[in-house]
């Protein structure tokens, strides 16, 4: 294999593939990205075996031929390369080695054989739609901050996508996740091919890794849905992984109809806020006590040891008066994907579910749950 | 049949095996003896002479104060091998009895072989002979005669005021002197079986509860083993093997030790017969009580309080054991500081007095060499010639301070390799490890911040559903408001199913279900939701332990002194959370003793 490439396509390239590689490994060779020359283009395949990210770049090939090379040291060696320099990668016959030369900097990487690299076999996927790169990142950005870490219940591990019907009856696309403790949800009007898509878990990892390949997009994202697995097409760049294998919760069940109790907030001085009272908080539950009354709210957090520190918002509410705990981190997330200037929290009573909305966008909904002392 | 000479009133009992039990049991005592009628009746199956009815002529079997009475062991060893029996009552001919095999000749008069005036002597041979395929699955040899071993130590330890003596193939292999009433004998015997340390690190216990007594000691936390083969438990003066005593123990010594590491202790309950039945198991091992909840709270209560008062107690097997290396490197060598002798790790518990650091509390300062190398990156400051302590008290600072007869720890003097703390007392010096007393000092204050102000819940979105067998969710189910106050609201969700609304919020995200299982387990084998408490304890640790003073920082007089002061204001501040040390005291005498000074 021996071909020449610009170097600012091959970090490119490189960038949406070498993040899928684990840091660690117990297979050498998953550490390892393949790279194969033919037909004028370089293709970039990275795998940790449930994840596959391939991406292309054109490239010079005057030798065909496929190797695999260390991800990251390739990545980081490309990324030190002067801007605008011609890459030259060869594979040098006899020593087994990949040789990547730029200017006047020779460096020799070792690899592993092509033929020992494994790629993820492609299924059917007979479910296909397509929709724009800014709105698949919306879904993800909306939700992906409560998706759960906690191993055990790996059905929350990841963002729920699957298609249905809002109370009117609208066809939506949405994605849910939640860690049990709160729940983000976001939709936008179904694309052809996916009012049919039956829930799909998709693994916190791909998520990311799909939200970064999207970025670099602007025509629309391919999207393909087998019984297993979810492939993203974006530009030239395809990401395959494997789904949760898990039911997800019924959320419809947990997202409050009836609460009345209606508080409209600035935003941003509500997110200050919280962030100002929770300094004195020093444990790690670090819970803000929020006092409703006629116009105004007051957060509080009250500390025997580390202190008190009060905080009093002007704010519209109008119903009875009330207080309610919750985890200050929970609210400075929410406030942080709300776009309007106001925010509007949705009570019932302090020990019930609170229905966060964002008036300027009413495809996003979170829930969070109180804090009980 | 010890048991038997027990209640027979033996001061001394003697007792010599061969070959592991099988071949030769002779045992003798100087009790009250039986007479021939009653060598008659004590073979008899399921009769004894022990219950003298009253004067209506009826046996209250319910309050029995023996410790045989159903008269089944010694028709059955009878039965099963050649038995002579020889006793003597008082005042009555010395009688004996020879049974083969369940045939029996005899009683006939004898002369008594036994000791004393009074007495009997019970030899057994030939155990099993008559049913071989018993003999078969009898374990070897030594498995026998250390079952003996235990055995009889247990006994000992109940009884302190008898004198035991074991022979094992003609070895004496136990021997104990008959020591006097009252708590001081008992510790003494203890000590005997259990370790000289135990004898010295022991913690009186005595408590009383609605009739029953509890007495006893149990080891200071610094003293802990690897198994809980030293946790003794004996109901009315009888051995017993419960499980109930393992999680007790674990339960009082929870915010000392670490789960894997056991202290010693020998307790014993005494309460009306009646509310206890001892016929749980043929060996009598295993008893219930009626109210087993009231005689877990007393030991527990009584355990802590125990405890409590002792947080100021460091142990002295620390301070010995570092003597103790001293003076095996003076033997072996005749400079002090040359490269030790590599000192091996004995299993005695003073080994598992590592810091965490990798910083050995067990090597005599200034260590050299190889065992330095993984202490510090830098050569020792107290090796070279400028060595100064890393930082010091200046003098005039002291008389600010008090004297140091003032205070229990003393006055800080200086401070070593930037982790010990010196300070001098009124008749020894203290070292403190500064950063495991004040992990400490921070866990105590957190628990009690957490005891003030309660437990913050998180509720859960999507209620964790926990499935278990019927008996583990009832169980569980039972304690729901106990686990409710420390933040784990759950409750039932159809049968063997339990539905978790809630946890605790300083857990973050946690594994709710994981949780719920260990609490089934614990509530099934110790009754107690350790695991719960132990979580707190994990997630308050390791936030104690980030907030706290790290080996390595250097501190100046007053912060020294105030660590001090507040260690002697804070309780259990005696050992780290995980049943270290964090100080030793060198009492004058022991450092005159290193130089020779004294005897």
């Amino acid at each position: 294999m021996k071909l020449t490439i610009e170097r600012g396509d091959l970090l490119n390239a490189l960038s949406h593939v070498q993040n899928v590689v684990e840091r660690r490994n117990t297979i050498p060779i998953l550490s390892n990205v393949l790279l194969q020359a033919s037909n004028g283009e370089l293709k970039l395949t990275a795998t940790d075996l449930d994840i596959e990210a391939v991406d292309s770049a054109d490239a010079t090939v005057t030798r065909e031929g496929a190797v695999t090379a260390p991800a990251g040291t390739l990545f980081d060696v490309v990324r030190k390369l002067p801007a605008g320099s011609e890459v030259e990668l060869e594979v040098q016959p006899e020593g087994q080695r990949l040789a990547i030369t730029a200017g006047r900097s020779h460096f020799e990487l070792p690899t592993l054989p092509a033929s020992d690299f494994q790629t993820m076999s492609s299924d059917d996927t007979p479910t296909k739609f397509s929709l724009g790169a800014k709105e698949f990142a919306r879904l993800i950005d909306k939700t992906r901050f409560a998706i759960s870490t906690e191993e055990t219940r790996y059905y929350l591990n990841g963002v729920y996508l699957h298609g249905a019907k809002t109370e009117d009856g609208t066809a939506v696309l949405r994605t849910v996740a939640t860690d049990g403790h709160r729940l983000a949800l976001a939709e936008l009007p179904a694309p052809a091919g996916s009012e049919d898509l039956e829930g799909i878990i998709v693994p916190r990892k791909a998520v990311a890794e799909a939200r970064r390949l999207v970025d670099a997009v602007d025509e629309d994202i391919e999207i393909e849905v087998s019984d297993t697995k979810i492939v993203v097409r974006a530009g030239r760049a395809v990401l395959t992984s494997k789904l949760i294998d898990g039911s997800f919760p019924d959320y419809g069940r947990v997202i409050p109809k009836g609460n009345d109790r209606k508080l409209t907030i600035d935003n941003k001085a509500f997110e200050a806020a919280v962030d100002r009272v929770s300094t004195v908080s020093a444990e790690r539950s670090r819970s803000v006590k929020m006092s409703l009354s006629d116009g105004k709210l007051v957060l509080a957090v009250n500390h025997a040891e580390t202190g008190v520190g009060n905080e009093e918002l002007e704010a519209e509410y109008g119903s009875e008066a009330m207080e309610i705990g919750f985890n200050a981190k929970y609210l400075l997330d929410i406030a942080g994907q709300i776009e309007a200037v106001e925010a509007e929290f949705m009570f019932s009573d302090p020990a019930s579910p609170a229905l966060v909305l964002d008036p300027s966008d009413d495809s996003a909904r979170y829930v969070l749950m109180p804090l009980r002392v | 049949m010890v048991e038997n000479a027990l209640d027979a009133g033996a001061r001394r009992i003697s007792v010599s095996i061969e070959a592991g039990g099988l071949k030769r049991i002779i045992i003798e005592d100087d009790g009250c003896g039986m007479s021939a009628d009653d060598l008659l009746v004590a073979l008899e199956r399921h009769a004894t002479s022990k219950l003298v009815p009253d004067a209506g002529g009826r046996v209250d079997l319910l309050n029995i104060h023996t410790m045989g009475f159903r008269g089944e062991a010694l028709p059955s060893i009878a039965s099963v091998s050649r038995c002579s029996i020889s006793s003597r009552a008082t005042g009555e001919d010395a009688a004996e009895v020879f049974v083969e095999a369940g045939r029996m000749e005899g009683p006939r008069p004898a002369a008594f072989t036994g000791r004393g005036e009074t007495g009997t002597r019970i030899e057994v041979r030939d155990l099993f002979y008559a049913t071989p395929a018993r003999l078969k699955f009898m374990k070897g040899e030594r498995a026998e005669s250390m079952a003996v071993t235990d055995t009889i130590k247990r006994l000992a330890m109940a009884n302190p005021h008898v004198a035991f003596s074991l022979e094992n193939n003609g070895r004496n292999s136990l021997r104990y002197a008959a020591e006097v009433e009252g708590a001081s004998g008992q510790l003494a015997r203890l000590g005997a079986i259990m370790g000289r340390d135990f004898r010295e690190n022991a913690l009186e216990i005595d408590a009383e509860r609605e009739g029953v007594r509890l007495a006893g000691f149990a080891g200071l936390p610094t003293l802990n083993r690897g198994n809980a083969q030293m946790q003794f438990l004996f109901v009315n003066d009888r051995p017993v093997k419960d499980r109930m005593l393992n999680g007790v123990i674990r339960a009082a010594y929870q915010d000392f030790l670490a789960r894997d590491r056991h202290p010693l202790a020998a307790l014993f309950v005494d309460l009306d017969p009646e509310y206890v039945d001892v016929n749980v198991h043929p060996a009598k091992t295993e008893v219930r009580f009626r109210d087993a909840g009231n005689v877990r709270g007393l030991m527990i209560g009584a355990l802590r309080h125990a405890l409590a008062a002792a947080g100021h107690r460091a142990s002295t097997t620390v301070a010995n054991s570092a003597l103790g290396k001293v003076r095996i490197e003076e033997a072996t060598s005749a400079n002090l500081w040359s490269l030790p002798s590599a000192p091996e790790r004995q299993a005695s518990p003073s080994s598992y007095y590592r810091q965490p650091s990798g910083i050995d509390f067990d090597q005599p300062l200034p260590p050299s060499g190889d065992v330095m190398a993984g202490l510090h990156e830098a050569p020792p400051p107290a090796y070279r010639h400028d060595a100064a302590p890393s930082a010091r008290v200046e003098p005039e600072a002291v008389p600010a301070q008090g004297m140091p007869s003032d205070f229990p720890l003393g006055v800080a003097r200086a401070q070593l390799h930037e982790t010990y703390v010196v300070a001098q007392t009124a008749d020894g010096i203290v070292i403190v490890d500064q950063h495991a007393a004040h992990e400490r000092l921070v866990y105590e204050d957190m628990k009690r911040q957490m005891a003030a102000g309660g437990v913050r819940r998180q509720a859960l979105l999507i209620p964790d559903v926990v499935e278990l067998t019927e008996d583990e969710a009832t169980r569980v189910l039972e304690r729901a408001d106990e686990l409710a106050e420390l933040g784990l609201e759950i409750e039932p969700f159809g049968a063997g199913a339990i539905c978790v609304r809630a946890t605790p919020a300083l857990f973050g995200e946690m594994d709710a279900m994981g949780l719920i299982r260990d609490l089934a387990d614990d509530f099934a084998e110790y009754d107690a939701g350790l695991a719960l408490k132990e979580r707190f304890e994990e997630v308050m640790g390791n936030m104690a332990c980030r907030g706290s003073v790290r080996a390595g920082r250097r501190l100046n007089g007053e912060e020294m002194n105030a660590l001090l002061r507040q260690m002697e204001a804070t309780p259990h501040s005696g050992q780290c959370n995980h049943g270290r040390p964090t100080y030793v005291e060198l009492k004058l005498a022991d450092i005159e003793r290193l130089f020779g000074r004294r005897g």
